[in-house]
Protein backbone atom coordinates (compact mmCIF):
# COMPACT_ATOMS: atom_id res chain seq x y z
CA UNK A 1 0.00 0.00 0.00
CA UNK A 2 2.98 1.85 0.85
CA UNK A 3 4.70 1.74 -2.17
CA UNK A 4 1.60 2.61 -4.39
CA UNK A 5 1.05 6.08 -2.61
CA UNK A 6 4.61 6.60 -3.45
CA UNK A 7 4.87 5.72 -7.05
CA UNK A 8 1.63 7.97 -6.66
CA UNK A 9 3.87 10.84 -5.38
CA UNK A 10 6.86 10.43 -7.51
CA UNK A 11 4.22 10.35 -10.68
CA UNK A 12 2.17 13.35 -9.91
CA UNK A 13 5.79 15.40 -9.29
CA UNK A 14 7.06 14.29 -12.59
CA UNK A 15 3.83 15.76 -14.32
CA UNK A 16 4.33 18.85 -12.44
CA UNK A 17 7.49 19.51 -13.24
CA UNK A 18 7.40 18.35 -17.17
CA UNK A 19 4.28 20.66 -17.13
CA UNK A 20 5.25 23.59 -15.41
CA UNK A 21 8.46 23.89 -17.37
CA UNK A 22 7.34 24.93 -20.58
CA UNK A 23 5.31 27.39 -18.64
CA UNK A 24 7.97 28.59 -16.36
CA UNK A 25 9.90 29.14 -19.90
CA UNK A 26 6.73 30.74 -21.43
CA UNK A 27 6.43 33.41 -18.51
CA UNK A 28 10.11 34.44 -18.88
CA UNK A 29 9.23 34.99 -22.90
CA UNK A 30 6.87 37.04 -22.31
CA UNK A 31 8.41 39.35 -19.61
CA UNK A 32 11.68 39.47 -21.87
CA UNK A 33 9.65 40.59 -24.87
CA UNK A 34 7.85 43.14 -22.53
CA UNK A 35 11.52 44.47 -21.45
CA UNK A 36 12.90 44.45 -24.53
CA UNK A 37 11.20 48.01 -25.85
CA UNK A 38 13.24 49.56 -22.70
CA UNK A 39 16.36 47.73 -23.78
CA UNK A 40 16.29 49.82 -27.12
CA UNK A 41 15.66 53.34 -25.46
CA UNK A 42 19.10 53.02 -23.60
CA UNK A 43 21.25 50.20 -24.00
CA UNK A 44 22.52 49.12 -20.40
CA UNK A 45 26.29 49.91 -19.61
CA UNK A 46 29.07 47.72 -20.29
CA UNK A 47 31.99 47.62 -17.98
CA UNK A 48 35.60 45.66 -17.76
CA UNK A 49 38.41 45.63 -15.43
CA UNK A 50 41.50 45.40 -15.54
CA UNK A 51 42.58 42.50 -13.67
CA UNK A 52 40.44 39.99 -11.55
CA UNK A 53 43.07 40.24 -7.91
CA UNK A 54 44.55 42.69 -5.60
CA UNK A 55 46.40 41.98 -2.64
CA UNK A 56 45.18 44.10 0.23
CA UNK A 57 43.60 47.26 -1.56
CA UNK A 58 45.44 48.67 -5.06
CA UNK A 59 44.28 49.85 -7.85
CA UNK A 60 41.59 48.70 -10.76
CA UNK A 61 41.37 50.18 -14.34
CA UNK A 62 37.42 50.15 -14.93
CA UNK A 63 35.77 50.99 -18.72
CA UNK A 64 33.12 50.91 -20.44
CA UNK A 65 30.37 52.05 -22.02
CA UNK A 66 26.97 54.14 -21.10
CA UNK A 67 24.27 54.97 -23.13
CA UNK A 68 25.36 58.37 -24.47
CA UNK A 69 24.20 61.70 -22.93
CA UNK A 70 23.31 59.39 -19.74
CA UNK A 71 25.20 59.72 -16.24
CA UNK A 72 27.48 57.00 -15.01
CA UNK A 73 28.23 55.56 -11.27
CA UNK A 74 29.90 52.61 -9.92
CA UNK A 75 28.43 50.72 -7.49
CA UNK A 76 31.46 48.33 -5.76
CA UNK A 77 30.67 46.22 -2.58
CA UNK A 78 32.23 43.18 -0.60
CA UNK A 79 30.03 40.54 -1.56
CA UNK A 80 31.35 37.82 0.86
CA UNK A 81 31.67 39.67 4.21
CA UNK A 82 29.00 41.46 5.49
CA UNK A 83 28.90 44.14 9.13
CA UNK A 84 26.88 44.39 11.66
CA UNK A 85 25.63 48.25 11.90
CA UNK A 86 23.28 50.00 14.36
CA UNK A 87 22.04 53.20 14.86
CA UNK A 88 19.97 54.73 17.89
CA UNK A 89 17.41 57.37 16.07
CA UNK A 90 16.97 59.73 19.24
CA UNK A 91 16.67 62.91 17.05
CA UNK A 92 13.52 65.10 17.45
CA UNK A 93 11.08 64.58 14.89
CA UNK A 94 10.44 67.45 13.04
CA UNK A 95 7.26 66.91 12.07
CA UNK A 96 5.50 65.51 15.29
CA UNK A 97 8.07 66.84 17.62
CA UNK A 98 8.61 63.97 19.53
CA UNK A 99 11.51 62.02 20.40
CA UNK A 100 11.17 58.57 18.56
CA UNK A 101 14.51 56.41 20.80
CA UNK A 102 14.45 54.03 18.60
CA UNK A 103 17.41 51.64 17.62
CA UNK A 104 17.90 50.04 13.98
CA UNK A 105 20.46 47.09 13.81
CA UNK A 106 21.24 45.29 10.54
CA UNK A 107 23.99 42.29 10.07
CA UNK A 108 23.88 42.55 6.46
CA UNK A 109 25.93 45.62 5.95
CA UNK A 110 28.85 45.21 3.35
CA UNK A 111 31.80 45.05 5.05
CA UNK A 112 33.29 47.46 1.82
CA UNK A 113 30.59 50.03 0.33
CA UNK A 114 31.15 52.83 -2.05
CA UNK A 115 29.66 54.51 -5.21
CA UNK A 116 32.17 56.43 -7.81
CA UNK A 117 30.70 59.05 -9.79
CA UNK A 118 31.82 61.37 -12.69
CA UNK A 119 34.52 63.36 -11.89
CA UNK A 120 32.75 66.68 -12.49
CA UNK A 121 30.60 65.91 -9.42
CA UNK A 122 33.92 66.72 -7.07
CA UNK A 123 32.56 70.28 -5.69
CA UNK A 124 29.19 68.37 -4.65
CA UNK A 125 31.46 66.04 -2.54
CA UNK A 126 33.84 68.82 -1.08
CA UNK A 127 30.71 70.44 0.00
CA UNK A 128 29.27 67.76 2.02
CA UNK A 129 32.90 67.12 3.52
CA UNK A 130 33.22 70.93 4.75
CA UNK A 131 29.97 69.53 6.88
CA UNK A 132 31.60 67.43 9.32
CA UNK A 133 30.23 65.36 11.09
CA UNK A 134 26.99 66.41 9.77
CA UNK A 135 26.70 65.15 6.35
CA UNK A 136 23.46 63.49 5.30
CA UNK A 137 24.50 60.40 3.29
CA UNK A 138 20.61 60.51 1.80
CA UNK A 139 20.92 63.99 1.05
CA UNK A 140 24.14 63.69 -0.69
CA UNK A 141 23.08 60.82 -2.96
CA UNK A 142 20.17 62.71 -4.55
CA UNK A 143 22.49 65.91 -5.42
CA UNK A 144 24.64 63.72 -6.87
CA UNK A 145 21.96 61.82 -8.96
CA UNK A 146 23.48 58.67 -7.44
CA UNK A 147 20.61 56.92 -5.53
CA UNK A 148 19.83 54.80 -8.68
CA UNK A 149 23.20 53.57 -8.25
CA UNK A 150 22.53 52.55 -4.32
CA UNK A 151 21.03 48.50 -4.58
CA UNK A 152 22.86 46.76 -2.41
CA UNK A 153 22.56 47.96 0.96
CA UNK A 154 19.04 49.20 0.51
CA UNK A 155 17.46 45.45 0.55
CA UNK A 156 19.54 44.39 3.89
CA UNK A 157 17.51 43.12 6.57
CA UNK A 158 17.07 45.78 9.48
CA UNK A 159 15.60 45.61 12.79
CA UNK A 160 13.77 47.84 14.56
CA UNK A 161 13.36 48.20 18.24
CA UNK A 162 11.50 50.83 20.80
CA UNK A 163 13.71 51.54 23.28
CA UNK A 164 12.12 52.64 26.63
CA UNK A 165 13.98 54.32 29.67
CA UNK A 166 12.42 50.58 31.45
CA UNK A 167 14.39 48.21 28.53
CA UNK A 168 17.30 50.19 28.77
CA UNK A 169 17.56 50.01 32.66
CA UNK A 170 16.83 46.22 32.48
CA UNK A 171 19.58 45.94 29.69
CA UNK A 172 17.53 44.78 26.76
CA UNK A 173 17.23 46.70 23.26
CA UNK A 174 13.30 46.84 23.48
CA UNK A 175 10.40 45.27 21.82
CA UNK A 176 11.59 44.52 18.23
CA UNK A 177 9.36 46.63 15.75
CA UNK A 178 7.31 45.43 12.50
CA UNK A 179 9.51 45.32 9.68
CA UNK A 180 9.59 48.05 7.03
CA UNK A 181 8.36 48.60 3.93
CA UNK A 182 10.97 48.68 0.82
CA UNK A 183 10.82 52.62 0.97
CA UNK A 184 11.40 53.10 4.27
CA UNK A 185 14.12 50.33 4.70
CA UNK A 186 16.35 51.87 1.92
CA UNK A 187 15.98 55.14 4.04
CA UNK A 188 17.11 53.82 7.12
CA UNK A 189 19.91 51.39 5.46
CA UNK A 190 21.76 54.96 4.03
CA UNK A 191 21.56 56.16 7.78
CA UNK A 192 23.30 52.62 8.46
CA UNK A 193 25.69 53.41 6.16
CA UNK A 194 27.22 56.83 7.23
CA UNK A 195 27.20 54.84 10.92
CA UNK A 196 29.15 52.05 9.44
CA UNK A 197 31.49 54.29 7.37
CA UNK A 198 31.58 57.31 8.88
CA UNK A 199 33.26 59.87 6.53
CA UNK A 200 32.47 60.64 2.89
CA UNK A 201 35.45 59.44 1.35
CA UNK A 202 34.92 56.35 2.67
CA UNK A 203 31.15 56.14 0.61
CA UNK A 204 31.52 58.00 -2.14
CA UNK A 205 34.63 59.64 -4.76
CA UNK A 206 34.48 61.40 -7.99
CA UNK A 207 36.39 59.19 -9.71
CA UNK A 208 35.02 58.06 -13.23
CA UNK A 209 36.24 60.41 -16.45
CA UNK A 210 32.88 60.28 -18.58
CA UNK A 211 33.12 61.06 -22.43
CA UNK A 212 30.25 63.04 -24.33
CA UNK A 213 29.47 59.38 -26.56
CA UNK A 214 29.44 57.86 -23.20
CA UNK A 215 32.52 55.73 -23.10
CA UNK A 216 34.21 55.65 -19.49
CA UNK A 217 37.35 54.97 -17.73
CA UNK A 218 37.68 55.23 -14.16
CA UNK A 219 41.03 54.04 -11.90
CA UNK A 220 38.98 53.10 -8.66
CA UNK A 221 41.17 52.90 -5.45
CA UNK A 222 40.43 49.93 -2.92
CA UNK A 223 41.84 50.92 0.30
CA UNK A 224 44.23 48.35 2.48
CA UNK A 225 42.91 47.10 5.30
CA UNK A 226 39.56 45.54 3.94
CA UNK A 227 37.58 42.50 3.84
CA UNK A 228 39.04 39.76 1.64
CA UNK A 229 36.90 37.62 -1.01
CA UNK A 230 35.01 38.46 -3.52
CA UNK A 231 34.00 42.37 -4.58
CA UNK A 232 31.25 43.24 -7.01
CA UNK A 233 31.29 46.00 -9.69
CA UNK A 234 28.43 47.36 -11.03
CA UNK A 235 27.84 50.14 -13.47
CA UNK A 236 24.77 51.89 -13.07
CA UNK A 237 22.72 54.68 -16.03
CA UNK A 238 19.44 54.94 -14.20
CA UNK A 239 16.59 52.84 -12.82
CA UNK A 240 17.05 49.12 -15.00
CA UNK A 241 20.11 50.19 -16.42
CA UNK A 242 22.46 48.23 -14.96
CA UNK A 243 25.65 45.94 -16.24
CA UNK A 244 26.04 42.96 -15.55
CA UNK A 245 28.47 42.77 -12.03
CA UNK A 246 31.94 42.54 -12.98
CA UNK A 247 33.81 40.36 -10.06
CA UNK A 248 37.37 40.64 -8.32
CA UNK A 249 38.70 39.63 -5.43
CA UNK A 250 40.79 40.95 -2.51
CA UNK A 251 43.87 38.85 -1.10
CA UNK A 252 45.06 39.27 2.65
CA UNK A 253 48.02 37.79 3.86
CA UNK A 254 49.96 36.78 6.99
CA UNK A 255 50.71 38.77 9.49
CA UNK A 256 47.42 40.51 8.13
CA UNK A 257 43.99 39.03 9.28
CA UNK A 258 40.66 39.75 8.70
CA UNK A 259 38.51 40.43 11.77
CA UNK A 260 35.03 39.33 10.92
CA UNK A 261 33.35 41.01 13.65
CA UNK A 262 35.40 44.29 12.92
CA UNK A 263 34.55 44.16 9.08
CA UNK A 264 37.96 45.21 8.61
CA UNK A 265 41.52 43.54 7.90
CA UNK A 266 44.37 44.31 10.41
CA UNK A 267 47.95 43.74 10.22
CA UNK A 268 47.66 42.31 14.01
CA UNK A 269 51.52 42.68 15.13
CA UNK A 270 50.65 45.94 15.90
CA UNK A 271 48.13 45.53 18.52
CA UNK A 272 50.07 42.92 19.62
CA UNK A 273 53.49 45.10 20.48
CA UNK A 274 50.70 47.92 21.83
CA UNK A 275 49.42 45.39 24.30
CA UNK A 276 52.53 44.44 25.45
CA UNK A 277 53.31 48.12 25.87
CA UNK A 278 50.41 48.95 27.45
CA UNK A 279 50.44 46.16 29.95
CA UNK A 280 53.98 46.23 31.21
CA UNK A 281 52.72 50.05 31.99
CA UNK A 282 49.17 48.63 33.47
CA UNK A 283 51.22 47.36 36.19
CA UNK A 284 53.66 49.68 36.83
CA UNK A 285 50.96 52.38 37.40
CA UNK A 286 48.78 49.79 39.11
CA UNK A 287 46.30 50.18 36.91
CA UNK A 288 44.11 47.90 34.45
CA UNK A 289 45.64 48.71 30.77
CA UNK A 290 42.12 49.05 29.30
CA UNK A 291 42.09 52.93 30.62
CA UNK A 292 45.03 53.21 28.14
CA UNK A 293 44.31 50.35 25.70
CA UNK A 294 40.86 51.68 24.28
CA UNK A 295 41.46 55.24 23.58
CA UNK A 296 44.86 54.25 22.11
CA UNK A 297 43.14 51.07 19.41
CA UNK A 298 40.60 54.03 18.53
CA UNK A 299 42.84 56.83 18.06
CA UNK A 300 45.29 54.82 16.45
CA UNK A 301 43.14 52.24 14.02
CA UNK A 302 40.46 54.30 13.14
CA UNK A 303 38.97 51.65 10.75
CA UNK A 304 38.29 49.65 14.68
CA UNK A 305 34.33 50.04 15.95
CA UNK A 306 34.43 51.17 19.04
CA UNK A 307 31.88 48.67 20.18
CA UNK A 308 34.69 46.17 18.93
CA UNK A 309 37.45 47.90 20.61
CA UNK A 310 35.43 47.97 24.46
CA UNK A 311 33.74 44.45 23.77
CA UNK A 312 37.66 42.78 23.14
CA UNK A 313 39.80 44.56 25.40
CA UNK A 314 37.01 43.60 28.25
CA UNK A 315 37.90 39.65 28.05
CA UNK A 316 41.61 40.80 27.83
CA UNK A 317 41.58 41.95 31.48
CA UNK A 318 39.70 39.42 32.36
CA UNK A 319 42.70 36.92 32.86
CA UNK A 320 44.99 39.15 34.64
CA UNK A 321 42.27 39.95 37.03
CA UNK A 322 41.25 35.99 38.21
CA UNK A 323 45.35 35.52 38.42
CA UNK A 324 45.37 38.32 41.17
CA UNK A 325 42.43 37.19 42.37
CA UNK A 326 43.93 33.50 43.02
CA UNK A 327 47.00 34.77 44.12
CA UNK A 328 45.51 36.64 47.00
CA UNK A 329 43.14 33.82 47.58
CA UNK A 330 45.54 31.73 48.15
CA UNK A 331 46.99 33.58 51.29
CA UNK A 332 43.31 34.46 52.41
CA UNK A 333 43.58 37.95 52.01
CA UNK A 334 40.58 38.67 50.34
CA UNK A 335 37.61 39.47 52.06
CA UNK A 336 34.94 37.71 50.25
CA UNK A 337 32.01 39.22 52.10
CA UNK A 338 33.21 42.42 51.39
CA UNK A 339 34.10 41.75 47.31
CA UNK A 340 30.93 39.72 46.20
CA UNK A 341 28.52 42.57 47.97
CA UNK A 342 29.91 45.53 46.10
CA UNK A 343 30.42 43.06 43.77
CA UNK A 344 27.04 42.02 42.68
CA UNK A 345 26.19 46.25 42.43
CA UNK A 346 28.53 45.34 39.83
CA UNK A 347 27.23 42.89 38.20
CA UNK A 348 24.18 44.34 37.62
CA UNK A 349 26.26 47.72 35.87
CA UNK A 350 28.07 45.50 33.83
CA UNK A 351 24.72 43.90 32.61
CA UNK A 352 23.88 47.15 31.36
CA UNK A 353 26.94 49.01 30.07
CA UNK A 354 27.84 47.01 26.96
CA UNK A 355 24.02 47.45 25.27
CA UNK A 356 24.92 51.41 25.99
CA UNK A 357 28.03 50.93 24.61
CA UNK A 358 26.14 50.17 21.07
CA UNK A 359 23.19 53.12 21.57
CA UNK A 360 26.42 55.71 21.45
CA UNK A 361 28.03 57.13 18.34
CA UNK A 362 31.55 57.22 18.11
CA UNK A 363 32.04 60.63 19.03
CA UNK A 364 30.14 60.70 22.18
CA UNK A 365 31.95 57.65 22.82
CA UNK A 366 35.02 59.80 22.61
CA UNK A 367 33.60 62.60 24.43
CA UNK A 368 32.79 60.75 27.52
CA UNK A 369 35.96 58.57 27.40
CA UNK A 370 38.02 62.22 27.21
CA UNK A 371 36.57 63.42 30.38
CA UNK A 372 36.63 59.59 32.20
CA UNK A 373 40.78 59.73 31.17
CA UNK A 374 40.93 63.59 32.92
CA UNK A 375 39.10 62.40 36.18
CA UNK A 376 41.95 59.53 35.92
CA UNK A 377 44.59 61.56 34.98
CA UNK A 378 43.29 63.82 38.67
CA UNK A 379 43.27 60.55 40.64
CA UNK A 380 46.63 59.68 39.24
CA UNK A 381 48.33 63.18 40.31
CA UNK A 382 46.49 63.04 43.63
CA UNK A 383 48.77 60.03 44.41
CA UNK A 384 51.79 62.30 43.70
CA UNK A 385 50.57 64.94 46.12
CA UNK A 386 53.14 64.81 49.21
CA UNK A 387 50.34 63.96 51.53
CA UNK A 388 49.33 61.17 49.71
CA UNK A 389 52.65 59.50 49.54
CA UNK A 390 53.35 59.73 53.36
CA UNK A 391 49.17 58.17 54.25
CA UNK A 392 50.45 55.64 51.16
CA UNK A 393 53.48 54.65 53.23
CA UNK A 394 51.82 54.16 56.54
CA UNK A 395 49.13 52.14 54.51
CA UNK A 396 51.76 50.24 52.77
CA UNK A 397 53.57 49.43 55.11
CA UNK A 398 50.47 48.03 56.99
CA UNK A 399 49.42 46.17 54.07
CA UNK A 400 52.99 44.55 53.77
CA UNK A 401 53.01 43.71 57.72
CA UNK A 402 49.48 41.95 57.48
CA UNK A 403 50.34 40.02 53.82
CA UNK A 404 53.37 38.89 55.79
CA UNK A 405 51.08 37.61 58.40
CA UNK A 406 48.58 35.53 55.89
CA UNK A 407 51.88 34.35 53.96
CA UNK A 408 52.99 32.84 57.09
CA UNK A 409 49.73 31.41 58.34
CA UNK A 410 49.10 30.07 54.33
CA UNK A 411 52.32 28.27 54.71
CA UNK A 412 51.81 26.81 57.91
CA UNK A 413 48.49 25.82 57.06
CA UNK A 414 50.40 23.47 54.19
CA UNK B 1 27.61 45.70 57.80
CA UNK B 2 30.20 43.98 59.83
CA UNK B 3 33.50 43.07 57.93
CA UNK B 4 36.02 40.97 59.96
CA UNK B 5 39.60 41.10 58.13
CA UNK B 6 42.40 39.62 59.98
CA UNK B 7 40.80 39.87 63.60
CA UNK B 8 40.34 44.01 62.63
CA UNK B 9 36.35 44.34 62.48
CA UNK B 10 35.12 47.36 60.29
CA UNK B 11 31.86 48.87 59.72
CA UNK B 12 31.26 49.00 55.85
CA UNK B 13 28.61 51.65 54.44
CA UNK B 14 27.15 49.49 51.99
CA UNK B 15 24.85 51.86 50.12
CA UNK B 16 27.59 54.31 49.27
CA UNK B 17 29.59 50.81 48.54
CA UNK B 18 26.97 49.56 46.03
CA UNK B 19 25.87 52.47 44.65
CA UNK B 20 28.94 53.39 43.55
CA UNK B 21 30.23 50.16 42.07
CA UNK B 22 27.48 49.92 40.46
CA UNK B 23 27.96 53.16 38.64
CA UNK B 24 31.53 52.47 38.22
CA UNK B 25 30.15 49.19 36.75
CA UNK B 26 28.28 50.99 34.17
CA UNK B 27 30.85 53.19 32.54
CA UNK B 28 33.79 50.46 32.84
CA UNK B 29 31.98 47.75 31.32
CA UNK B 30 30.68 50.55 28.92
CA UNK B 31 34.19 51.71 27.72
CA UNK B 32 35.63 48.23 28.14
CA UNK B 33 38.19 48.66 30.93
CA UNK B 34 38.46 47.22 34.42
CA UNK B 35 37.44 50.13 36.73
CA UNK B 36 40.48 49.12 39.67
CA UNK B 37 41.68 52.71 39.72
CA UNK B 38 38.13 54.21 40.49
CA UNK B 39 37.54 51.11 42.59
CA UNK B 40 40.07 51.51 44.96
CA UNK B 41 39.41 54.99 45.93
CA UNK B 42 36.02 54.42 46.37
CA UNK B 43 36.97 51.98 48.96
CA UNK B 44 39.23 53.82 50.57
CA UNK B 45 38.23 57.18 50.27
CA UNK B 46 34.22 57.18 50.74
CA UNK B 47 34.66 54.05 52.72
CA UNK B 48 37.62 54.65 54.65
CA UNK B 49 38.82 51.11 54.12
CA UNK B 50 41.96 50.41 54.76
CA UNK B 51 44.27 49.80 51.94
CA UNK B 52 45.44 45.65 53.14
CA UNK B 53 41.50 45.31 52.94
CA UNK B 54 40.75 47.28 49.72
CA UNK B 55 43.37 45.35 47.31
CA UNK B 56 41.86 41.89 47.23
CA UNK B 57 38.54 42.79 47.65
CA UNK B 58 37.97 45.38 44.96
CA UNK B 59 39.75 42.90 42.89
CA UNK B 60 37.00 40.77 43.28
CA UNK B 61 34.03 43.19 43.44
CA UNK B 62 35.79 44.06 39.89
CA UNK B 63 35.71 40.46 38.39
CA UNK B 64 31.73 40.20 38.88
CA UNK B 65 31.41 43.40 36.41
CA UNK B 66 34.47 41.99 33.81
CA UNK B 67 32.90 38.62 33.99
CA UNK B 68 29.42 40.06 33.22
CA UNK B 69 30.25 42.66 30.55
CA UNK B 70 32.55 40.03 28.92
CA UNK B 71 29.82 37.54 28.49
CA UNK B 72 27.57 40.66 27.09
CA UNK B 73 29.46 41.66 24.92
CA UNK B 74 30.08 38.81 23.64
CA UNK B 75 26.17 38.59 23.49
CA UNK B 76 26.12 41.60 21.45
CA UNK B 77 28.31 40.71 19.12
CA UNK B 78 31.56 43.18 20.62
CA UNK B 79 33.76 40.85 20.29
CA UNK B 80 36.38 39.44 17.85
CA UNK B 81 38.03 36.23 18.28
CA UNK B 82 40.96 36.85 16.33
CA UNK B 83 41.37 40.45 17.24
CA UNK B 84 41.60 38.75 21.01
CA UNK B 85 44.02 36.26 19.87
CA UNK B 86 46.60 39.36 19.12
CA UNK B 87 45.73 41.33 22.37
CA UNK B 88 45.74 38.10 24.98
CA UNK B 89 49.33 36.47 24.99
CA UNK B 90 50.35 40.00 24.27
CA UNK B 91 48.78 41.12 27.87
CA UNK B 92 50.03 38.07 29.59
CA UNK B 93 53.09 38.69 28.20
CA UNK B 94 52.62 42.28 30.00
CA UNK B 95 51.75 41.13 33.09
CA UNK B 96 54.92 38.81 33.44
CA UNK B 97 57.41 40.91 32.17
CA UNK B 98 55.73 44.21 34.14
CA UNK B 99 56.27 43.18 37.98
CA UNK B 100 59.98 42.83 37.17
CA UNK B 101 60.53 45.87 35.81
CA UNK B 102 58.13 47.51 38.69
CA UNK B 103 60.97 46.33 41.49
CA UNK B 104 63.43 49.27 39.37
CA UNK B 105 61.60 52.35 38.68
CA UNK B 106 60.03 54.88 41.16
CA UNK B 107 56.30 54.25 41.36
CA UNK B 108 56.40 58.19 41.55
CA UNK B 109 57.83 59.10 38.41
CA UNK B 110 55.59 56.01 36.92
CA UNK B 111 52.64 58.13 37.85
CA UNK B 112 53.68 61.30 37.38
CA UNK B 113 54.28 59.97 33.38
CA UNK B 114 50.99 58.20 33.53
CA UNK B 115 49.34 61.50 34.83
CA UNK B 116 50.78 63.87 31.74
CA UNK B 117 49.91 60.75 29.34
CA UNK B 118 46.21 60.45 29.87
CA UNK B 119 46.18 63.89 29.84
CA UNK B 120 47.24 63.92 26.54
CA UNK B 121 45.06 61.25 25.29
CA UNK B 122 41.93 62.82 27.14
CA UNK B 123 42.61 66.05 25.10
CA UNK B 124 43.22 63.90 21.97
CA UNK B 125 39.61 61.80 22.13
CA UNK B 126 38.11 65.69 22.97
CA UNK B 127 39.41 67.02 20.00
CA UNK B 128 41.37 69.22 21.26
CA UNK B 129 44.48 68.94 19.12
Amino acid sequence: MKKIVFSLMVLSFITLFTVSAPLNALAEETNATGAAPAATEAAAPTITIDKTTLNNGGTIKVSGKAPAGMPIYLEVWAADHTVKSNLFDSKKDKETGKIPYIFYITEEMPAYYKIFVPKELQPKIDAAKKEGNKWSYSALLKDLGADVAYNVPAVAKIDRYQATLMASVIGSRGTLLDPMDAKENKKRSMQLVKSRFRSVGNVVSADVNLSADGSYTADIKIRDGLSPGNYKIVAVSGKDLKSEPAVFENKIGFPTFYLSNAGTSMNLIYPFLLTLVVAIFGVLMGAGGGFIMNPLLITLFPALPHTIVAGTVTPTVLFSQGSGIFNYSKINFISWKLGAGIGCAMLLGGFIGPKLTEMITLDQFKFAFGWILIVLAALMFWQTTPGYIANNKKEQSILNQFKKRAQESAKAKS
Amino acid sequence: MKVDFWGQEFQVNMWVGCIGGFLIAIMSSMFGFGGGPFMVPLMTVALRLPMYIVVGSSLLAIFFNTTVSTMRHYQFGNFDLVFFLAMFPAALLGGYIGPQIAKRVSPLVVKRVACAGLLLLALNLLGVY
